[in-house]
């Protein structure tokens, strides 16, 4: 094989991995992607598990990408096309429902139908959101400064951010202080009436956490629904043509058209480090491949506690990653449906299939969820958002027939009794039959069903304990805080070893945020 | 010309005395109004039953600030009795295996050990970084919350230093306090601990007053605040006053005396009298109208903005920031006269002087959050019953016994109907029930029994939905956004106005530290008109 020595590994070709490695090969460094699986995209796949049918496997929708990486990438140059999920549906226990649509005016009447209040004070609270949105994205696109440090870059940081909030003004402020330590049911008891409507936007707050809408720390969620909304890229939720995996895709291929190599069924056992310093990487089948600097796309637990060996790295930091939280919490049931599922509250086809169906009618629904997993079950009622990929991409699935991708939650990793493949059947059973209670016709149309787990996600796509979002967003664990302090730069303690996975700040969803600023720390060093 | 007081405080409570004495000190003349025929505000101690005496609401006390204390000692030549148990806690399980917590931290480790080696041996280090953690936080409890928005972002981040150089913390363990701020008592106990109980009777002072469950976020923060002030080494102290808090109320009433405020009880007040944007007075029920220099409120944020202050005299945005401040309260008060000890079928008699602690695993306190998450009393309660009369024969006849027992959870807000006395029965029922598991004679002993929902705390002490603390103690609702985001440095938006109540920084518990640092602010502001 090639014989030169790499300037880059990326071990994990997940979206963030790719995304390192195209910012590292578009500033001209030779640049190897390992991936373990036969496709790049980690947790971003499309696969066609049941012929025909091409389901986003695990993530299903895409919100956050930042608007940047799309632009520097020149991702729709490379096939990335993304269409917007125009409504959420939540159809409620009465044979009612509640409805957002994309279009405002339909949204407020909507509204106004369920509690005129509600409908008042919602363009006031998407106001304020809009504006917290701006206050946080630079956030996003920032590494995060160590407050212990005295260097001057990490005060210089500091400086800038606390100037950045004082420069929002005092209501702003507050409020976003507000937001980051309240319960999103609490939050939105001080502006709404109407269950489902708290509920659902509730729901958004909970998503990968093992938190209930009445768990401190989950409000600031909320904010994530606006952000894709002023970035302008696409409207606050999209989906990407061609499923989750076609954003990988096109990823991939502009770190390719950058001069990346990206090798599948390429499992690393560990990572080479001589005299302290990161020099390359042991594959599963003995092979060695070396480079200058290394990067780690995957999660912090199996990166550090998996990849490196103990007596490496400094044993604070070991004892910081084995209490890093990152408990698994959800799973997802793919369909392939033979016909399009039939709403009793909105009978036949309509927009409303176009966009999500969240079941979500009450607070007390998703924390009761929420109570069966604390104690160790998988939900009896669980949560569930809802798309059908079919109805807005037709070649997800044969004509005629659709494809289904079904969010769960609650399901805990540490299941009562482990888990197996009763548990892993019964679990799915539990999602269909919530579900066919408001789409009578379910039963009648599925052609074949996929159920994962939290244990399946952990092992066929490495998420440890098959937590989406490679660790808890916890408040103790985001920003400087996130994988560990004072580590959340993207450095690791042992040199020319990097991170740039879901574990690092930002985190979670697909946004390639942790993938480029890894890159741009990297080549800073470089 | 002049008013015929400088300060009028309304409420003699003992964050109210607090600041009343120290005012007078400070040479201004005080009233102090209080609604109730006696003083002390929720430090009450009551004959329930004929010969038994009990701490009928608030049965234990926080660690006082030491300039208070150095306070009463002066003026009174003698400072209340303070009961100091060891062990500190005594916490059973059905199946005859107990816990106990000991003053000193080798004594609990030894103790641990019968539970897990390994957390036995992590007792120190946690200990030693809870004083330093709790140590940290007294430092910001000593200084009134800095304006956000005025005071230069740098200088607040040196502030935090200067707290952390001044409690020996190096960087990474000021990292490590911040760390634990938001987290949940369970995380934090979780990575430290893994015997059940120990976790259980730990995480209540994570979640005691809070309508929340130990897997909230915060909750570690309400654990440290617990731990501020106390005796370095001991954790989860519980001190009580000999003869009752009731003896406490008087120091706090003879000290303000001494310093020279006028108290006068059976005086509710109605209405602040505002005139021009400043206050001028109050009114009291009976109509009289009191002038004054300024008015300064112990009554909860919402009694004094949304009772006694017109709200056409607040802007509105301030009235809405008020009404969400949250309450919740979640927890009651079930006191026992007993005809003789209860009998726990662990432990000996000799182990019962401190807390008894009704708190398995954490799990069983979530649980028992669950419950009144959806407005329902808990089937099982967490209890925290207090013997006082073992300690101090004075309060029940010879040979007989009185007991305390805060219960938890018991929402304000229950599902379909109000708290009555059939509601507060079913509490005691259930209190009892639960403890009859430990000990199973209690049920037989009981002579009397007295019962404080939420509901009538609100009532008899004018607490606010029953909250304990005067607002609930969560991430959102502190320091500098306590009471509310902007006015947290005792000041209000009306001039001559201000609150020294446990709603504000740095909140709840019987600390006086509220008024102390009002008091403090209040003296500034005189000095500067």
């Amino acid at each position: 094989m090639a014989a030169g020595r790499y300037d880059a590994i990326v071990i994990g070709g997940g979206h963030n991995g790719l995304v390192a490695a195209a910012y590292l090969a578009r500033a001209g460094k030779k640049v190897l992607v390992l991936e373990r699986r036969h496709l790049v995209g980690g947790a971003a796949v499309t696969e066609e598990v049941y012929p025909g049918f091409k389901y986003s496997v695990c993530s299903y929708v895409v919100s956050l990408l930042r608007p940047e990486i799309i632009r520097e990438l020149d991702l729709s140059a490379h096939g990335l096309d993304l269409l917007p999920l125009e409504s959420t549906v939540t159809p409620l226990p009465n044979g009612d429902y509640l409805a957002r649509w994309a279009d405002h005016d339909q949204t407020r009447r909507e509204l106004y139908r369920h509690s005129p209040r509600d409908a008042e004070a919602y363009d006031e609270f998407g106001k304020l959101m809009y504006h917290l949105a701006f206050a946080v994205k630079p956030i996003l696109s920032m590494v995060p400064p160590d407050p212990a440090s005295l260097s001057p870059g990490d005060l210089r940081s500091l400086l800038k951010l606390t100037n950045h909030f004082r420069g929002l003004g005092d209501e702003k402020l507050y409020s976003l202080i507000k937001l980051m330590t309240m319960s999103s049911a609490d939050y939105l008891d001080e502006w709404f009436e109407t269950e489902a409507l708290k509920a659902t936007m509730s729901a958004s707050g909970v998503i990968g956490t093992f938190l209930g809408p009445r768990s401190p720390g989950t409000a600031y969620v909320l904010l994530h629904h606006y952000m894709g909304e002023i970035d302008g890229a696409f409207r606050a939720w999209g989906f990407a043509k061609g499923g989750t995996g076609s954003v990988s895709e096109a990823i991939a291929s502009a770190a390719r058209g950058f001069g990346a190599e990206i090798r599948t069924e390429a499992s690393v056992a560990r990572v080479i480090i001589e005299n302290g310093r990161a020099a390359g990487v042991a594959m599963e089948s003995g092979d060695e491949i070396r480079a200058n600097v290394v990067v780690s796309g995957i999660d912090p637990r199996r990166t550090f506690l998996g990849l490196i060996e103990p007596d490496e790295l400094p044993s604070e930091f070991v004892r910081a990653i084995r209490r890093f939280r990152i408990r698994g919490s959800s799973g997802k049931v793919n369909l392939a449906l033979d016909a399009l599922p039939n709403l009793a509250c909105l009978p036949g086809t309509g927009p409303h299939l176009r966009g999500a169906v969240s079941i979500s009618p009450s607070i007390e629904y998703l924390e009761r969820a929420y109570d069966d997993a604390k104690y160790g079950s998988f939900s009896r009622h669980p949560y569930m958002d809802i798309v059908i990929p079919s109805m807005i991409d037709p070649d997800m699935a044969p004509s005629g027939k659709h494809v289904m991708s079904i969010f769960v939650q609650y399901a805990p990793y540490e299941l009562n009794g482990g888990w197996n493949d009763a548990r892993h059947e019964e679990f799915g059973d539990a999602v269909i039959d919530t579900l066919s209670e408001y789409m009578p016709n379910l039963k009648d149309i599925i052609l074949h069903r996929q159920v994962l787990t939290p244990w399946d996600m952990e092992r066929d796509f490495g998420l440890t304990e098959g937590n989406i979002f490679h660790g808890e967003l916890s408040l103790h664990q985001l920003f400087f805080m996130r994988p560990a302090a004072p580590w959340a730069d993207y450095h690791t303690p042992i040199r020319d070893f990097y991170q740039c996975g879901s574990g690092t700040h930002p985190g979670g969803g697909i946004s390639g945020a942790s993938g480029r600023l890894a890159a741009l720390t990297m080549l800073e060093d470089m | 010309m002049s008013r015929p007081y400088d300060a009028i405080i309304v409420g003699a409570g003992h964050n109210g005395l607090t600041t009343a004495a120290r005012l007078a000190k400070a040479g201004l003349r005080v009233l102090a109004l209080e609604r109730r025929d006696t003083v002390g505000g929720a430090l009450v101690t009551k004959e329930i039953h004929p010969g038994f005496k009990v701490d009928a609401a608030c049965h234990q006390i926080g660690a006082l600030h030491p300039d208070v204390v150095g306070d009463l000692d002066q003026a009174l030549g003698v400072t209340p009795d303070i009961v100091r148990c060891d062990p500190v806690v005594f916490a059973p399980l059905i199946d005859g295996r107990h816990l106990l917590l000991w003053r000193d931290p080798a004594t609990t480790a030894k103790a641990i050990a019968t539970l897990s080696k390994s957390d036995a041996e992590n007792w120190g280090s946690f200990v030693e970084l809870i004083t330093k953690a709790a140590g940290l936080l007294e430092t910001a409890y000593e200084r009134t919350p800095p304006d956000l928005l005025s005071v230069d972002a740098s200088d607040l981040w040196s502030l935090v230093r200067l707290g952390g150089r001044a409690r020996r913390l190096g960087k990474r363990e000021m990292m490590e306090v911040a760390r634990i701020l938001t987290m949940t008592v369970a995380e934090l106990l979780d990575e430290w601990f893994e015997s059940d109980l120990l976790k259980g009777t730990l995480g209540t002072t994570g979640v005691t007053g809070m309508f929340q469950g130990p897997m909230a976020a915060g909750t570690a923060y309400m654990l440290l605040h617990n731990h501020v002030g106390t005796e370095n080494g001991t954790v989860r102290s519980a001190d009580r006053v000999r003869g009752g808090v009731g003896v406490l109320s008087h120091a706090f009433r003879d000290l303000a005396r001494s310093c020279g405020v006028e108290i006068r009880t059976n005086a509710p007040v109605t209405r602040i009298a505002i005139k021009n944007g400043r206050a001028t007075g109050v009114v009291l029920a009976n109509g009289d109208e009191i002038e004054a220099e300024r008015v300064i409120s112990n009554a909860d944020p919402r009694r004094t903005f949304l009772d006694l202050v017109d709200p056409l005299d607040l802007a509105p945005r301030f009235v809405r920031q008020v009404q969400n401040i949250k309450y919740r309260g979640a927890c009651a008060k079930v006191n026992l006269a007993l005809d003789t000890l209860p009998n726990f079928t662990s432990g000996d008699a000799a182990h019962l002087g401190g807390v008894v602690s009704i708190s398995p695993s954490l799990d069983y306190l979530e649980r028992a959050y669950d419950d009144a998450k959806y407005g329902e009393i808990s089937r099982e309660p967490y209890l925290e019953a207090i013997i006082p009369s073992l300690t101090d024969p004075s309060l029940a006849p010879a040979g007989k016994h009185v007991m305390s027992i805060l219960v938890q959870y018991a929402p304000y807000h229950l599902k379909g109907d109000a708290w009555d006395d059939s509601r507060n029965s079913e509490l005691a029922d259930r209190a009892v029930d639960t403890l009859a598991q430990y000990a199973p004679n209690l049920e037989q002993i009981v002579l009397a029994r007295h019962v404080l929902s939420p509901r009538d705390l609100e009532t008899d002490f004018g607490l606010t939905e029953g909250n304990i603390y005067h607002g609930e103690m969560t991430l959102d609702q502190l320091f500098f956004m306590r009471p509310v985001p902007g006015w947290a440095r005792y000041r209000t938006p009306i001039e001559n106005l201000y609150l020294c109540g446990a709603g504000t920084h740095p909140g709840g518990g019987v600390t006086a530290r509220p008024g102390y640092n009002a008091a403090r602010e209040i003296v500034k502001d005189v000095k500067r008109s």
